[in-house]
């Protein structure tokens, strides 16, 4: 009898924990053993392609394959023990392997690790053929972004990276059901358009063993690629900017073309350039991070895009938007817009000069001569009030609004008077000097003195400097998953496009005249004169420091900027060459080399004269009233 | 003379407790296919099944008497087994321990399963004789040296965990045999009262090593416990078991946590995890129940025994089958850490399933003799 009620005691427990486990429990257990089955592996979708405005690709992705560790199933096996036979199967530096496990410790269990990215068919092959020896690899096809060679279009293009654990916590990046592992655009036209771009990632789900082998497929989802970008980037100019740039005496500055028709930007280069298949292939390896820290350490600064993040003194470019504000606010008037030269200008005791004496010119000559002496009456004639009121009307103080990220506002005579408001220091009369001339209180982005220029020369239409010609749709209008495709848009859909400054015909006509004299009237920019197009521009040499100091790195910025023709403009560009010296010599032929290759496109035959016209036989030197606007400022 | 004896035979034959078995290993090696469905060890189930059932008859028509009179022969030579195993080239190593004797045919079989019946025969036999007094004390240690030698030389395979099985048979017997009863009492109290406070010391003067302690962790919180190391195998028994839910699992055999490969050792002693993840909580209930009735069933043969050997001897195999049956179940439902013991009649394994139908053949052997004196 006992016996018997120790046999119903027994089964009673066990009856009773079958209860607990199975009718309590059992949807609890169930889900655990489905979720450790069941592995979700994710398909990467294929970025976007950009295209110049001409079909031509500039960016796209090329599958590459990786080796993956599923850590799932690194089940009581040490990942220190998979050090060395993995270091030397697939050839990886043992340390930087030791590392990444040692980082990936605090990860979730579930996460994989790539072990190795872009790995060879040989990787491959022995990967599979070690199946049994380590269950826990796998391979994995990821589309990799590939840059064009030579850093080409670097700065526009940007990169792809990563998401980072700190862009991880950002709202932004939140709402985008972005998860760690994602790659994202990180900078230039990746960043700016990475919804767009980026695809929509499909996964398989897999039913996998105990060892982590997959058995069967329950479930795909196929990925959604990224929606193409056709760019305005004329590939032609482009590589004639850079080809520029590359031979310039100090290979660092900047050359944008422009359509001033609508905004649409044709070419922007900026050197030194960079590397972006570093960011998008190699940034995981050791040289990969050895070739970003050079970067960074890089005194020349490749990673600025020099066009929209560093600002330059304008020097004597400044004097464009002071010629039509001028005349605009009838500081002087086109009949009466003679002002001394003087060969300078004395206020109090300090004597500020000219480098020539241009006795007492109009505006047009005053522009064509660039005359200092001209331009510091002129400035004191409208005031630091009427300065600052042609900033606000050519919105100097403001980003251009292009669709790259982190632009930087240029800085104008608003900034530098609150500066001195705030220190209790006086505006005086010497200052509006300086602020007349662009050396001392401005400091302008190129692309936004391009964009005024390009702007006076259509009559005071200043569209939003972009990038984006067209988005491609994606998929079948209507069906799931389609995605609409679009032109472009300013990012800041408060700010009208074009801004219109409305400036009167005639005066129009005495400023463009003042530009067209430059190139084509014996002024500052007239050694590169083009007979089939008629540029219409101004040079700009800007002091970096004190006059006589302007050797090697401390060379004047060297600018030129332009639009063509003069009277029915097709294209703006500007060149800025650091630290080269004077406008007329280093920057102007360097845009010249620019119209050229539009005049070949466009005209369909060899632009006139174009040769050498580095040495062209016009003696620059020894036009008058050579303008040195880098003009003493020996006070300060 | 034979005739009657055959008709005889035919009626007090306990049917129901045959097919009861019978019953049990057909569900069993359903479980055993669908557990490694690429394998043959459901087929050699049903052999095993077959030859239990010629042993089991063959036990059944022979008198029980003339078996145990001779039990000290069989003992004997179930030691000579169990010393063979142990030598180099006849004993099968597997997983570490030497356990298994080749059979050319069949495989291997696990001799430690059949000297579980002999033992029990000695044990009946030693302990048969008719007492008037209760148990002294020489009388008990011979009972347990009748045990040591056995468990002795399976401890050298080593086995552990067919030594435990072995432990109830003894205690079977010694409870039957009038064993006073303040020693069985002050035992009880002695083992609920001591384990887990020895248990506590141990783990204070770190006499029980960590590992140790995470087994018994396991058991205690297998969810928190270690789940790929030590807790892996309860763990994973009882995902399958929960899986199972109230009618057995949802997801398609190819991808059930036996033939996923999560699940260890599904055929042998997972098996009941493999039950419960198919057939569900209704299922695992009438598995229990059918022990329920097939131990009920033996110890009510045991009431029925003619003479007190016959009685014992069910009843030592009653013990065994009762807590091996609890022990495994136990483990795979995570009551009890992990030891490797088949659950009678369900886990594949020929030796388990012949001596278990050798015993349940000694069982109706005695009844069908309860009115032949």
């Amino acid at each position: 009898m006992a016996v018997q009620i120790v046999a119903v005691l027994l089964l009673s427990i066990l009856g009773v924990r079958l209860y607990l486990l199975q009718v309590v429990r059992g949807h609890h257990y169930a889900n655990i053993a489905q979720n450790q089955r069941i592995r979700r592996l994710p398909i990467t979708a294929p970025r976007g392609i950009i295209f110049d405005r001409n079909g031509h690709p500039l960016v796209d992705s090329r599958p590459i394959y990786n080796v993956i560790l599923s850590r799932e199933d690194v089940r009581g096996k040490e990942l220190s023990s998979l050090v060395q036979p993995l270091s030397e199967g697939l050839g990886l530096d043992a340390d930087i392997l030791r590392d990444r496990f040692e980082e990936i410790k605090s990860l979730p269990a579930f996460e994989s690790i790539p072990v190795k990215l872009d790995a060879t068919p040989g990787d491959i092959a022995w990967v599979e053929a070690r199946e049994l020896e380590f269950p826990e690899l796998r391979i994995e096809q990821q589309p990799q972004r590939r840059y064009p060679p030579n850093g080409l279009l670097a700065h526009v293009l940007g990169y792809v990276g990563e998401i980072s654990p700190e862009q991880l916590k950002q709202p932004s990046y939140k709402e985008k059901d972005l998860k760690p592992g994602d790659v994202i655009g990180q900078s230039g036209l990746e960043q700016s358009y990475d919804d767009y771009l980026r695809g929509r990632d499909g996964y398989r789900k897999v039913v996998v063993d105990s060892r982590g082998r997959i058995q069967d497929e329950i479930e795909i989802v196929l990925p959604q690629p990224g929606q193409d970008l056709i760019s305005t980037i004329d590939l032609d100019l482009q590589l004639a900017a850079e080809e520029e740039l590359r031979n310039s005496t100090t290979k660092r500055g900047v050359i944008v073309a422009m359509d001033p028709n609508n905004g649409e930007v044709l070419a922007l280069a900026s050197a030194p350039t960079f590397d972006p298949n570093i960011f998008s292939q190699r940034i995981g390896t050791k040289e990969g991070r050895a070739e970003y820290v050079a970067l960074l350490n890089d005194p020349d600064k490749p990673l600025i895009n020099r066009a929209i993040q560093s600002r330059y003194p304008p020097g004597s470019t400044w004097k464009i938007p002071m010629s039509v504000a001028g005349l605009q606010q009838g500081a002087i008037t086109l009949d009466h817009s003679n002002l001394v030269c003087g060969g300078g200008i004395t206020i109090g005791n300090k004597f500020t000069r000219c480098m020539g004496n241009h006795g007492t010119p109009d505006i047009r000559t005053a522009i064509t001569r660039s005359c200092d002496g001209y331009f510091y009456r002129l400035g004191l004639k409208m005031g630091l009030d009427g300065i600052i009121a042609m900033v606000d009307e050519f919105d100097l103080n403001r980003r251009t609004g292009i669709d790259l990220p982190n632009e930087v506002t240029s800085r104008t005579p608003t900034e530098f008077k609150a500066i001195l408001d705030r220190r209790n220091q006086n505006w005086k009369d010497i200052d509006t000097v300086f602020a007349s001339f662009g050396q001392v209180y401005e400091e302008m982005t190129p692309l936004n003195m391009l964009r005024t220029v390009a702007g006076v020369g259509l009559h005071g239409k200043l569209y939003v400097p972009h990038f984006l010609k067209e988005l491609k749709p994606v998929g079948e209008s209507g069906a799931p998953g389609y995605r609409q495709g679009r032109g472009f848009q300013p990012f800041d859909s408060s700010r009208p496009n074009p801004k219109i400054v409305s400036i009167p015909g005639d005066i129009n006509q005495a400023v463009v005249e003042g530009m067209w004299g430059v190139v084509n009237n014996g002024g500052t920019g007239a050694g590169i004169r083009m007979a089939g197009l008629e540029i219409a521009g101004k040079t700009g040499t800007a002091q970096v420091v004190g006059l006589g100091k302007d050797v090697g790195k401390n060379k004047d910025h060297s600018w030129f900027v332009s639009y063509a023709p003069a009277y029915k403009p097709e294209l703006s560009v500007i060149g800025l060459i650091e630290n080269s010296g004077f406008g007329g010599h280093h920057a102007a032929p360097a845009v010249r080399k620019i119209y050229d290759v539009f005049y070949r496109k466009t005209r369909h035959e060899e632009p006139p004269g174009a040769v050498p016209v580095a040495k062209s036989a016009k003696p620059t030197r020894k036009i008058p009233g050579k303008p040195q606007e880098a003009a003493a400022i020996e006070a300060h | 003379m034979s005739a009657l004896l055959e008709k005889k035979s035919l009626r007090d034959f306990d049917w129901l407790l045959a097919m009861l078995a019978i019953g049990i290993v057909a569900f069993g090696t359903v479980q055993i296919r669908s557990a490694q469905p690429q394998e043959a060890y459901w087929v050699k189930q049903l052999i095993g099944l077959g030859i239990g059932l010629i042993a089991m008859i063959l036990v059944a028509v022979t008198d029980y008497r003339r078996l145990l009179n001779i039990a000290p022969a069989f003992y004997i030579f179930g030691l000579i087994l169990l010393a063979l195993v142990l030598i180099p080239n006849v004993g099968l190593k597997i997983n570490g321990q030497r356990a298994w004797i080749r059979v050319p045919g069949i495989g291997q079989f696990q001799p430690s399963e059949f000297v579980k019946v002999t033992t029990a025969m000695m044990l009946a036999w030693y302990f048969g004789k008719h007492r008037t007094q209760a148990l002294r004390v020489h009388e008990m240690a011979v009972g347990g040296l009748i045990l040591a030698l056995p468990c002795g030389l399976i401890l050298m395979e080593p086995d552990v965990g067919s030594i435990i099985t072995y432990l109830p048979i003894l205690f079977v017997v010694l409870f039957l045999s009038a064993i006073r009863l303040r020693l069985v009492v002050g035992g009880i109290i002695l083992a609920v009262v001591m384990l887990p406070a020895a248990y506590w010391v141990g783990v204070k003067t770190n006499f029980v090593k960590p590992y140790q302690q995470e087994r018994i962790n396991v058991i205690l919180d297998p969810e928190k416990a270690d789940r790929r190391g030590f807790g892996y195998n309860t763990w994973q028994s009882i995902l399958t078991i929960g899986e199972g839910g109230l009618l057995g699992a949802s997801t398609t055999s190819e991808h059930s946590q036996s033939s996923l490969k999560f699940l260890p050792e599904p055929h042998t002693d997972f098996i009941f995890a493999v039950a419960a993840g198919n057939s569900g909580f209704i299922g695992c209930i009438l598995v229990l129940l059918a022990y329920a009735i097939l131990l009920s069933r033996l110890i009510t043969g045991a009431r029925r025994s003619p003479d007190r050997p016959g009685m014992l001897v069910i009843m030592a195999i009653v013990g065994g089958l009762m807590f091996q049956i609890f022990i495994n179940i136990g483990m795979e439902l995570g009551l009890l850490p992990v030891i490797g013991v088949p659950l009678p009649l369900m886990s594949a394994g020929l030796a388990s399933l012949i001596a278990t139908f050798i015993a349940i053949g000694f069982a109706i052997s005695v009844q069908l003799r309860r009115f032949v004196n």
